[in-house]
């Protein structure tokens, strides 16, 4: 008799809450990763704006297909924020991480969750919280420089640092954030298609 | 010894903000060094003396690397790299050894009773109970994952950084999203979600040794803001 | 006190999205304090009676429901999942994945957390379980430390915890080794005696056979047929393999000695020497230890005389062309002994030896391939002919549709791994292992959770294996495979060699 399941309400349920746990741990561990190679050159640090959004985007691009209800991705950016703190990673970012959140989860809803433009361009501005990464060098620059001085960093790599990183360049690190969260969009959408729909779990 | 969750969650709060500001005098550096060291003690009285002696060990190192060879102009590459490296081991070592402390001695339980009592939202309770759950089941299935790709001589993905990338993520999501798949049903079935208040069997309670070591960090931020930018 | 507390009103079920009924028009009571068994060939609708029971259907797996069920008194399509808690408990099949803690007590009382039980009363009944169940050096552990016939005993105790009046348990022994499921039939006598109502999905029979007061086969969506405990437990072989069932009665392989074929109370060691150096393969010094010294720079080789040994063969013969099955505890090495001979420990450093040629270190992974347990994490790409082509050295898609061919996959050439059965992706696994030619072959567990006529195909592909010249090592808790395939048995006990017989 009863066929119309209980699918009532666009109340975010444990199941959801579990999925967002089980991708946020993914997309850390992938942060965490990527984070690891920026102790190898300050450059690198710098590249995380591309190789985050681009290797991110695999997980990110198979949440998606997962997210029906607006939450699930502002929680995210919680829960990111929340990681970072407790990390060590300061929580001057905090805002910044929440706010893509919470913009990306509006922006996929305005395409009901399906739309993969609206998808794009939601990773894309989800994106944006991977510069929070930098906001204690840009923030507090002058004092961290001294701190990082001080602490033991070599000029050379202070330098690198904030020849890579500093108020001019914050601008264009979100940009580039942006940027490759859309080309990463692209492929994270061809790696799902080619696995994960092919699989038929999605 | 029983520490509060809330009162872990305090100190991170407080190391974070300290380090975020430079030492620039012995003093100021005493003061983050005994901050450091409060964690490591707490390690020890949790019996976790591998990690304790090496993050000490490690904390030490870079600390006597970091005062015996630095000045800005050192020059040649060797010391460039070393005390590149210790500075920032001294900088990111006293977070990470209170987080570690505070990750590895929180039992989820604990965690999303002090969650509930700082009256945040049970989504974010149960996602982040996930996320802690989550991460040794990431690093078994990697292990295995890895194992294989050694099996069959593709763990460099033949030089290629994309296929590097695919064969490490790929069967890893497919294990995770069947896993998460399973822990929901297993969870739900067992009343997760429910519109009932959730309890709990342990007890939240700031004891003595709570109040003493928030005080403690209370007054060691004090110190260290006063002395910086005051006297 | 025979109400029904479990009704099944001409129910038909199907998945979002899927042709196929996965159960049609079936109907089906229970009542108050039985015990069921629901058996039959896997896929043939167990596993949905049980999720339609404890309401994962509808409310967690969305599909078309038809008909009703009732539940103690509730009307499952309109009662929320969590109301169900206290009533329904479920034991799922893969104890990796059921918990939600990290920290065995807190997964004891993770469920009447949930239902909101006051703190008092949760304590109290985390203290009876303990004390019935006898897992009271479980406690305070972590869950990702414990074997899996322990995490399976937390599992037990978390359900439990709840007092729900219904159990259902969905194949619970798949990844249990004979002395766990001698436990959680211990378990499930003891809830029996408390008066609940049991339903168990299983395809192994043995430790069920005098536990249930019905039996019900399924057989694709419907129910076939019905036997009550008694007329059950005195089937005749001819009918359990007419029905293609798992056996009711398997020899103990993990008694030490012989299983009754000779007369020597059990002091039958086969020399170890036994199968032909010469012809045979040879393992040298395989040493390997989790807990190791912790030195900072330089790691020690193990030998024979360390201490706190994981893993201490100093020599062993492998006859070749062989299926040898593994056997052995959960957790006295069966998987460390697979691991190091295929070269995935690093610190062992074992040697190989072949036709004259010794194999090292990273050469071992070239000479061995193991098939996991999870088959999962073994298949990286997204068809299967590429996935056997990257096992070659030069492409050549002749030989690996001939590989596919003898395996019975070739169907299934351009479908995504992922998308194949179980049983399907293990040959997929097999096939990639084959056109690495591999010499030696390593299975961990590979009929964990199969009914039996997989299983059965399972053990004549170990044995073509072996025709074709391969060697076969075969790690196993099933008794059943071991009668099916194995020419010869291998036993380790606490990492060492405790005995190697001709079956």
């Amino acid at each position: 008799m009863s066929s119309e399941t209980v699918t009532n309400n666009n109340k975010l349920k444990a199941k959801d809450f579990i999925t967002v746990g089980i991708f946020t741990a993914i997309i850390f561990v992938v942060e965490f990763a990527c984070g690891m190679l920026g102790y190898i050159h300050p450059f690198i640090v710098a590249s995380y704006v591309i190789m985050i959004p681009l290797v991110g985007a695999i997980p990110m691009m198979l949440f998606y297909t997962k997210v029906q209800k607006f939450g699930m991705i502002t929680i995210m950016s919680v829960l990111i924020a929340i990681i970072m703190f407790v990390t060590g990673m300061g929580f001057l970012g905090a805002p910044l991480i929440i706010l893509a959140g919470v913009v990306a989860d509006l922006i996929a809803k305005s395409g009901k969750y399906k739309s993969f433009k609206k998808t794009m361009f939601s990773y894309g501005v989800f994106c944006l919280w991977i510069c929070a990464n930098y906001f204690p060098v840009v923030i507090t620059a002058e004092d961290y420089r001294k701190n990082l001085a001080d602490g033991g960093y070599s000029a050379e790599y202070c330098n690198n640092l904030f020849l890579a990183i500093n108020y001019k360049t914050i601008g264009i690190l979100l940009v580039l954030c942006f940027v490759f969260g859309l080309i990463g969009a692209v492929i994270g959408k061809a790696v799902v298609k080619k696995h994960f729909e092919k699989a038929g779990i999605v | 010894m029983k520490l509060d969750p809330r009162t872990k969650l305090y100190m991170i709060l407080i190391v974070s903000a300290v380090v975020m500001m430079s030492a620039t005098t012995p003093f100021l550096w005493a003061v983050r060094i005994i901050m450091t060291l409060i964690p490591i003690i707490l390690l020890v009285i949790e019996k976790k003396y591998t990690s304790a002696f090496g993050f000490t060990f490690l904390y030490t190192a870079a600390l006597v690397m970091t005062f015996c060879f630095l000045s800005e102009s050192s020059s040649s590459f060797f010391k460039t790299f070393v005390t590149g490296y210790s500075g920032i081991v001294v900088q990111f070592m006293p977070c990470l050894i209170t987080a570690w402390y505070v990750v590895r001695t929180t039992k989820i339980d604990e965690f999303m009773s002090a969650m509930q009592k700082m009256h945040v939202p049970d989504g974010i309770a149960i996602s982040l109970a996930v996320v802690m759950r989550f991460f040794p089941t990431i690093k078994e299935e990697y292990s295995a994952i890895s194992d294989a790709m050694k099996m069959r001589g593709i763990a460099l993905g033949g030089g290629n950084a994309g296929k590097m990338i695919e064969y490490r993520m790929i069967p890893l999501l497919f294990s995770c999203v069947n896993i998460g798949d399973e822990l929901s049903a297993a969870a739900i079935t067992r009343g997760l979600g429910g519109k009932v208040k959730r309890t709990s069997v342990e007890e939240l309670k700031l004891r003595v040794s709570d109040w003493l070591l928030i005080t403690a960090f209370t007054a060691a931020a004090v110190v260290f803001v006063l002395f910086k930018y005051f006297l | 006190m025979s109400e029904n507390v479990i009704e099944l009103e001409h129910v038909s079920f199907k998945y979002k999205g899927s042709e196929e009924g996965l159960l049609n028009d079936t109907s089906l009571t229970v009542t108050n304090g039985e015990a069921l068994l629901l058996t039959g060939a896997s896929g043939s609708g167990k596993t949905t009676i049980l999720r339609l029971i404890n309401g994962l259907i509808p409310h967690y797996y969305q599909g078309d429901v038809e008909g009703k069920v009732t539940v103690a008194g509730r009307e499952i399509a309109k009662t929320e999942l969590y109301e169900l808690a206290g009533v329904v408990g479920t034991v799922f099949q893969n104890p990796r994945s059921q918990f939600f803690s990290i920290d065995t007590d807190g997964e004891i009382v993770f469920g009447p957390e949930n239902i909101g039980l006051d703190p008092k009363e949760i304590q109290k009944r985390k203290e009876d379980v303990v004390e019935e169940m006898h897992i009271g050096k479980l406690l305070g552990r972590s869950l990702f430390e414990l074997s899996g016939g322990e995490k399976q005993s937390i599992a037990c105790a978390s359900v439990s915890a709840l007092l729900p009046e219904i159990i259902l348990l969905d194949e619970p022994s798949s990844n249990l080794d004979q002395g766990a499921i001698a436990k959680l039939a211990e378990q499930i006598r003891m809830w029996k005696e408390e008066g609940k109502t049991i339903v168990i999905s299983e395809h192994r029979l043995w430790y069920l056979k005098n536990l249930v007061d019905r039996v019900i086969y399924m057989d694709h969506g419907h129910i076939a047929h019905e036997w009550c405990g008694e007329e059950f437990a005195d089937f005749t072989p001819d009918q359990i393999e007419y029905l293609k069932l798992r056996p009711l009665n398997v020899p103990d392989i993990l008694s030490p000695g012989c299983g009754g074929d000779c007369d020597c109370n059990g002091s039958c060691k086969v020399d170890l020497s036994t199968p032909d150096p010469a012809g045979g393969i040879t393992l040298k010094k395989f040493y390997f230890s989790y807990h190791r010294n912790p030195y900072l720079f330089w790691k020690k080789s193990f030998s024979e005389d360390d201490s706190n040994l994981s893993l201490c063969i100093p020599r062993l013969v492998l006859p070749k062309g062989a299926v040898i099955g593994v056997i052995g505890k959960n957790g006295t090495g069966k998987s460390t002994f697979l691991k190091c001979v295929c070269g995935l420990e690093k610190d062992c450093r074992g040697i190989i030896e072949c036709d004259g040629i010794e194999y090292r270190g990273r050469k071992r992974l070239a000479f061995s391939y193991m098939v996991m347990q999870d088959v999962n994490h073994q298949l990286f790409t997204d068809s299967v002919e590429s996935e056997v082509l990257l096992s070659m050295k030069e492409d050549d898609k002749e030989r690996c549709d001939k590989i596919l061919d003898s395996l019975g996959i070739l169907e299934f050439k351009d479908k995504h791994p992922m998308a194949l059965s179980g049983g399907q992706k293990q040959r997929v696994a097999i096939a990639s292992a084959m056109a690495a030619d591999a010499k030696l072959m390593l299975f961990d567990e590979p009929t964990s959770g199969l009914d039996y006529s997989h299983m059965e195909k399972v053990g004549q592909l170990l044995k073509n294996l072996a025709s074709s010249g391969n060697t076969v090592l075969v790690a196993t808790h099933d008794p059943e495979l071991i009668e099916l395939c194995c020419d010869y048995v291998l036993c380790i006990e606490n990492g060492k060699l405790g005995y190697m017989k001709r079956v």
